[in-house]
């Protein structure tokens, strides 16, 4: 067959197949107008799969060391359920206690040995089974590895005495490591290696697909799970920046695209905006010592002090005259919530903690203290070796807009009681040498009552105030001692605010919380997300803690 | 010009009655308008009355430098208004309350845009002032002092041009802990090379000038020889290169505020303005990046305007043109 000949026949070879195909095509719509695309293609026009959802996250949330407890994955800075594993027990929406590979738990007397049976009908998604065992590797593993952001320093050791038990033994009591195991995902012990993070196994709701790095994380649901199966069977997570994930929303390529106060204006039509609420507290510490000292974390030596915010006047009208609900309503545009605590809406919380903006009581306690009005209306007040004015600096990220915006409205209503706030903008590694002298405006929230120990306690890992009561650290220690939970509430209120002494706004007041803020999602108007509880610190995976329950209308 | 007499006569053609008084006197009647009849003293008069070259340049470049001037004092009375945030004015669009509109903090962008100028202004005037000092020095030390200091300026000239501008600042601004000092300090060390290469040059061209050679006969020393002969000569060339710094190095400090490696975002500056619009594009106020970027690029054409004027007044080889 020479080459025209071939094209000939190829030609007409081509033209039958098609007509073919073109009239079988006409005879299927024929017979099945209402559904032609049924087969499930993904041609623009398509519906949705009815059982995937395709969330934008921030590009800050793309896991940097990959799906591992041992790094962040969960149980890191922000945490949130980690999806790929299972834990041992699980936070409902009012922080209390449900189990998951846990049957039963018990503490003794001591406060010392928690002791924990695990099911027996749960299998890695490699086929192996899940023991004690493993739990106790991720556990040693955690509080041994160096790049871990879990502080499980409490924990002396983890055992499993038989496939069915972990016994957890501690160096001090700490009953808030309970919400620290809700958010750590168990590993097998068999197959764990450096590579992990890139291919994990777990025993969680959902497997990993496929993870494009930069760009996306799919997630199907686990065939062996052994609680109630998925209803989303499919999970996309795309990582974009704050304006792609606008436009990801506005041309239809996302289900659940995070956002910011400043965009939620935009109207994306078939998308509605979801307001999460959360416990994402912003607020400044304020150190409780005068200048001149210096504090050693491990090989670092701080500057410690300031002569400001080291007088009590000072800390307590500053709770006093922020107006918390303008800066809720000027800043984030309504989306968000007054802060008065780190754990607003959390049932450690006190409603002690809740201040009433009143700057003519703010006046009031500065000028018992001596701060009077000087020059250019900035309060002062003579010392032994002259006059000391009301004036400080507060630091914040450079790169957060919302805290820029949030520390200048703040300088502006302090101006109003004769106090100078000046706001600087740095990148963090030139903030943290100042944690210890000038305010910083941090974000905070949990769902565990372990920060305010860490905020308050003399021992605390983020003791910026270095504040040290007694009262309040007799408090926090008979919290972490109680054999339930629930029993921890009245003394994690009391440190607040027992009537006389507390870190309360009448008491120590050593820190302003300024504000809550809502986690912000366009969403696609018949998605139905489930009830979520109260967001911690870090916009990002939390809004998928619950995504199995999740439906389309 | 060929066709000189057909621009002359035009302008008269149609309107008699309303003759441009430069013709007018040159023009014996109105009606005689026609091209046929060119005197001699329309081939003679001026086009229409206009300053000699050289006033010219010498006015534009004063009011170039006067308005630069004047932006700076703007910028700097204006500095507390650029920083005041007022919440209740926060994203409003250009208009007569607020010419440049409004920022996501109620800051007057009019007000940030001015006072960002001024910082600039001075950024670069510092910078540049330093570079042109560090391209005087080694350009001299270069051309005077015999081949081994000729190699090593020269070597220092491949070394720092062979490394892209941009990143060199940045390390360096990066490495003085950033801000106002970072950026000077940055832009002053990375913009004297090519000045320094035209000092150079322009010496070595001296050097063999005979009133030179000369001078050194009648025992003046190699510095005296320098200040006295060279300097001068060297001047106009240096000066020029000094004033043309001033765009490349505002252009430079405004990029890396840009970046994130140069002035806090407190201190107005554009380009943080810039970096921080960037943010806000995708929810429509064009504003905050369009005019300001607008307002830099014209700072930076009045630089380069007000620097070719010097040059042509000033340059030996181009002030006749």
């Amino acid at each position: 067959m020479d080459r025209r000949e071939f094209i000939k026949r190829a030609g007409i070879v081509v033209a039958g197949a098609s007509t073919l195909s073109l009239g079988g095509l006409l005879a299927a719509c024929a017979q099945d107008g209402a559904k032609p695309n049924d087969t499930g293609g993904v041609g623009t026009g398509t519906p949705a799969r009815t059982d995937q959802v395709i969330v934008v996250l921030n590009a800050s949330n793309e896991p940097a060391a990959g799906f591992d407890p041992f790094f962040n994955w969960g149980c890191g800075e922000h945490m949130h359920e980690p999806l790929i594993q299972s834990t041992l027990i699980n936070t409902t929406r009012d922080m209390s206690f449900v189990n998951d590979l846990a049957t039963d738990y018990r503490v003794s007397d001591d406060a010392l040995t928690w002791t924990f049976t695990i099911r027996d009908d749960v299998r890695f998604s490699d086929g192996t089974k899940l023991t004690a065992r493993d739990v106790a590797f991720t556990l040693n593993g955690i509080r041994e590895s160096e790049g871990s952001e879990t502080d499980l320093s409490m924990v002396e050791a983890v055992t499993a005495p038989d496939d069915s038990t972990a016994v957890i033994l501690l160096n001090r009591p700490f009953n808030a490591l309970l919400y620290t195991l809700a958010v750590v995902g168990i590993v097998p012990e068999a197959t764990y290696s450096a590579s992990y993070g890139n291919k994990p196994v777990g025993s969680g709701r959902y497997v990993l697909e496929q993870w494009d790095k930069g760009q996306q994380v799919i997630l199907t649901a686990n065939p062996d799970y052994y609680g109630t199966p998925p209803a989303m069977k499919r999970v996309v997570v795309l990582f974009m920046q704050d304006d792609a994930a606008l436009a990801a929303a506005r041309s239809g390529q996302a289900d659940l695209a995070s956002t910011t106060a400043l965009l939620a204006n935009q109207h994306v039509s078939d998308y509605e905006i979801l307001a999460c609420k959360s416990v994402d507290s912003r607020g400044i510490s304020l150190q409780s010592k005068p200048a001149g000292g210096t504090k050693t974390e491990g090989d670092d030596t701080y500057a410690l002090g300031n002569d400001v915010t080291s007088d009590v006047a000072i800390r307590r009208a500053l709770n006093y005259a922020v107006d918390r609900d303008a800066l809720v309503k000027n800043v984030l545009n309504g989306y968000g919530t007054p802060a008065y605590t780190v754990s607003d809406g959390m049932p450690w919380a006190s409603s002690d903690m809740r201040v009433k903006c009143d700057p003519a009581k703010a006046v009031e306690i500065l000028e018992a203290a001596g701060w009077m009005l000087g020059t250019g209306g900035i309060r002062e007040k003579s010392t032994g070796s002259g006059t000391l004015r009301a004036a400080f600096d507060v630091y914040h990220s450079s790169s957060d807009t919302v805290r820029q915006a949030l520390a200048n409205e703040f300088a502006n209503q302090m101006r109003g009681i004769g106090i100078e706030v000046s706001v600087k903008g740095l990148s963090w590694d030139d903030i943290y040498p100042h944690m210890y002298t000038d305010p910083i405006l941090w974000g905070w929230g949990s769902n565990s009552p372990s920060e305010l120990y860490s905020l308050y306690h003399t021992e605390g890992s983020s003791n910026f105030a270095d504040y040290s009561n007694p009262t309040v650290d007799g408090y926090l220690d008979a919290a972490l001692q109680t054999q339930e939970v629930s029993q921890s509430y009245p003394y994690w209120k009391q440190a607040q605010w027992d009537g006389t002494t507390g870190i309360g706004p009448d008491g120590a007041a050593t820190w302003v919380w300024f504000a809550n803020i809502d986690h912000l999602f366009f969403k696609r108007s018949n998605l139905v997300v489930a009830e979520q509880k109260l967001h911690p610190h870090g916009h990002g995976w939390a809004v998928l803690n619950n995504v199995d329950t999740w439906s389309w209308k | 010009m060929p066709e000189l007499p057909a621009p002359v006569s035009q302008p008269t053609a149609p309107a008699p009655q309303a003759a441009a008084p430069v013709s007018q006197p040159t023009v014996p009647a109105p009606q005689a308008a026609a091209p046929a009849s060119p005197s001699g003293a329309v081939l003679h008069s001026p086009l229409r009355r206009r300053l000699p070259n050289r006033r010219l340049a010498l006015v534009l470049f004063v009011v170039m430098l006067s308005l630069l001037a004047a932006v700076v004092c703007a910028g700097i009375a204006l500095a507390p208004t650029a920083t005041a945030t007022d919440f209740s004015q926060k994203n409003l669009s250009p208009g007569l309350g607020h010419l440049f509109g409004t920022d996501w903090m109620g800051r007057d962008m009019f007000a940030r845009t001015t006072a960002g100028l001024a910082t600039s202004v001075l950024v670069g005037l510092l910078a540049a002032g330093a570079s042109a000092c560090i391209a005087l020095v080694l350009g001299m030390v270069a051309a005077l002092g015999g081949k081994k200091a000729d190699g090593v300026v020269l070597w220092l000239v491949d070394l720092v041009m062979g490394i892209p501008h941009i990143l060199l600042i940045l390390l360096i601004s990066f490495a003085l802990g950033k801000g106002f000092w970072g950026v000077a300090v940055g832009v002053a060390l990375t913009h004297w090379t090519s000045l320094a290469r035209v000092v150079r040059a322009e010496v070595i061209q001296c050097r063999q000038a005979p009133y030179v050679a000369l001078a050194r006969r009648l025992g003046r020393g190699p510095l005296d020889v320098a200040a006295r002969h060279m300097l001068p000569a060297v001047l106009p060339q240096f000066l020029v290169g000094l004033i043309l710094l001033f765009p490349h190095a505002i252009l430079h400090e405004a990029a890396i505020t840009f970046l994130g490696f140069g002035l806090p975002p407190e201190l107005p500056a554009i380009g943080s303005i810039l970096s921080e619009a960037v943010t806000y594009l995708s929810s429509g106020m064009w504003w905050l990046a369009l005019l300001p970027g607008v307002a830099l690029l014209a700072a930076v054409l009045l630089f380069d305007r007000a620097g070719a004027c010097l040059r042509s007044l000033i340059d030996p080889y181009r002030a006749q043109e």
